[in-house]
């Protein structure tokens, strides 16, 4: 290795060395570990033995993997873009300079410290057919003789995973837009005020641009978590109705959960995949690196 | 109108809209657990106040609430500590000392960082079985350090980048080995960094879900939010002012060390998403 010394090497071992233990012990093997399974039948109480594709095989034949795959898809495809434009128009009111900007935002990160299993409980509350807080609104809004079945019908129990995920994770998007916002400085807006532009020219042609780093960060971190949704489906819709609300990875846990390892394996390996490769397009396409050095 | 009358107009319906959409559901879930009916909004009932649930939570055993509790703050106190001792030992060494590759390194931590958590936890699962630690602490531990490293290695090492290499240098020539520098010129200056850092690893270790449901089975381990989302009702009915009593109670922490450390964790969730 050209540039480096032995000795160099020897002296940063150590201080990597846990971070590598760790990480290779804890996530990489058991990533591994993970792939190899999904090629095994391994079923508790039966005798594992390797089936090479069998199980991708019995999934690309299994109509409950292609529900899961087009909801968990929907999912991101209608949650992402929700949560980043109302964490943008969160952002900019967060960047204005009044006098509770500091409660303000305390206020809005509430939501993103409460554990989503238990803000899901009060979400399912709030879903409640004839008690609940949803209905409530809903009905004094001039529809009192038809609430809404928010957890037992399909596009409700969509519609309740999306609200209760943008409730969650919208401050997170907020807070990284806001960080490329209160970088750009105050001049450029006052001399494009100076030169007559507008309040919506001055955001389309000046902070649009500036904050695309932040908005493509916030993308990818919203879509790979999206993807691997799981709690607040677990406790809100249990992946109903009939099936509708199931995530992959509720998917796949169902199989762990019935002992059905290596199936479960390799629902776990296409979403990993899946996310995989959004994630290095997204990267590509942002050029995310560069911003970052 | 003109347009500052606009542009304020704007600013203030639209805070109105993103408190209310923010704390409603989080004063709904107080207003339930406080509530002797959970369906104080129907027609038929009105609200009367009482801490009935609250007692019942705290003073009855079988619920386990408080042993929930316990487990969540010991499992993510312990392995927050754990993290960002690991996470500073790292980032001092990719910001201060020649190794070959450091920005992939870092890049690949942040890929491991993606990964579901579906495609670790049945292996997971086996080998603590194996050893016999499902429902132990040391169960949730372990992973949970593996998985708030990589958010905690980002935001440490944009910290540990802003510190002048020149205090290592004059610590060098003064004799001081990488160890002594680390703990007596890095750490200190770095200190509220650190706390930053600590308190994310601890919010996320809380958060933390799939790996506490499959990894523990009872009361000896099980931590807050897979308690309440299993807490069922003795009677069939879902006793929901119990539920929102304790999801109040569990997450008054959380609240707390927000209004105080709003500035912090906002900076250290920045650093670790934005900077390298």
């Amino acid at each position: 290795m050209k540039g480096y010394s032995l000795k160099e090497l020897r002296e940063a071992a150590p201080f990597l060395l846990p971070l590598t233990i760790f990480i290779v012990a804890f996530i990489l093997v058991p990533v591994l570990g993970t792939i190899v399974d999904s090629m095994y039948l391994d079923v508790t109480f039966l005798k594992t033995r390797f089936t090479g594709l069998g199980n991708y095989l019995w999934m690309i034949n299994n109509p409950g993997f292609w529900q899961s795959l087009g909801f968990t898809l929907l999912f991101v495809l209608v949650s992402v873009p929700l949560e980043i434009i109302l964490g943008l128009i969160f952002a900019l009111l967060l960047n204005e300079n009044t006098a509770v900007r500091g409660l303000l935002r305390a206020c809005v990160l509430i939501p993103w410290a409460i554990p989503a299993a238990i803000s899901a409980r009060t979400w399912e509350l709030i879903y409640n057919y004839n008690h609940g807080l949803a209905n409530f609104f809903w009905t004094k809004l001039g529809n009192s003789t038809s609430p809404i079945n928010w957890l037992g019908s399909e596009l409700g129990a969509f519609t309740s995973l999306v609200i209760a995920d943008a409730w969650k994770t919208t401050p997170f998007v907020a807070i990284i837009i806001l960080a490329g916002l209160s970088a750009i400085p105050e001049e450029l807006y006052r001399q494009a005020q100076v030169d007559g532009a507008n309040l919506f020219q001055r955001f389309s042609k000046i902070s649009l641009p500036l904050i695309r780093p932040a908005l493509i960060v916030a993308l990818i971190f919203r879509t790979v978590d999206a993807l691997r949704i799981f709690d607040i489906v677990y406790v809100l819709t249990h992946g109903g109705p009939g099936g509708a609300t199931t995530s992959l990875s509720l998917y796949g846990y169902n199989y762990f959960l019935i002992g059905d390892f290596g199936y479960g394996s390799a629902v776990s390996v296409v979403l990993f995949f899946i996310a995989f490769i959004l994630s290095i397009t997204y990267v590509k396409i942002g050029r995310f690196g560069e911003e970052l050095r | 109108m003109t347009e500052q009358q606009i542009k304020r107009l704007l600013i203030v319906a639209g805070s109105l809209f993103m408190l209310i959409f923010s704390l409603a559901p989080f004063f709904y879930m107080i207003a339930t657990s406080l509530s002797s009916n959970p369906y104080f909004l129907s027609a038929a009932s009105k609200l009367s106040l009482t801490l009935n649930n609250y007692h019942a939570i705290l003073t009855t055993p079988s619920l386990h609430f408080l042993d929930y509790l316990r487990n969540s703050l010991i499992v993510s106190a312990v392995s927050a500590v754990f993290t960002i001792l690991i996470a500073c030992l790292a980032a001092y060494s990719l910001t201060r000392l020649k190794i070959p590759g450091k920005l992939f390194i870092l890049f690949f931590v942040l890929a491991v960082s993606m990964f579901p958590q579906i495609s670790l936890i049945s292996y997971l699962f086996k080998v603590m079985t194996e050893v016999g630690w499902v429902n132990t602490y040391s169960a949730l531990i372990l992973p949970y350090i593996a998985w708030t490293l990589p958010l905690s290695l980002w935001i440490l090492v944009s910290y540990f980048n802003q510190i002048p290499q020149d205090l290592d240098k004059a610590g060098l020539i003064d004799g001081c080995s990488r160890w002594q520098i680390l703990r007596r010129i890095i750490l200190p200056v770095a200190a509220p960094g650190i706390f930053s850092t600590t308190l994310l690893a601890f919010i996320f270790a809380f958060n933390e879900f799939m790996f506490a449901l499959m990894l523990t089975t009872d009361y000896h381990a099980r931590t807050i939010p897979v308690g309440i989302a299993l807490f069922q009702g003795l009677h069939g009915q879902t006793p929901w002012g119990n539920i929102m009593a304790a999801a109040t109670l569990s997450t008054l922490p959380l609240v707390i060390l927000t209004l105080i450390f709003q500035r912090r964790i906002i900076q250290g969730l920045t650093r670790g998403a934005l900077k390298g």
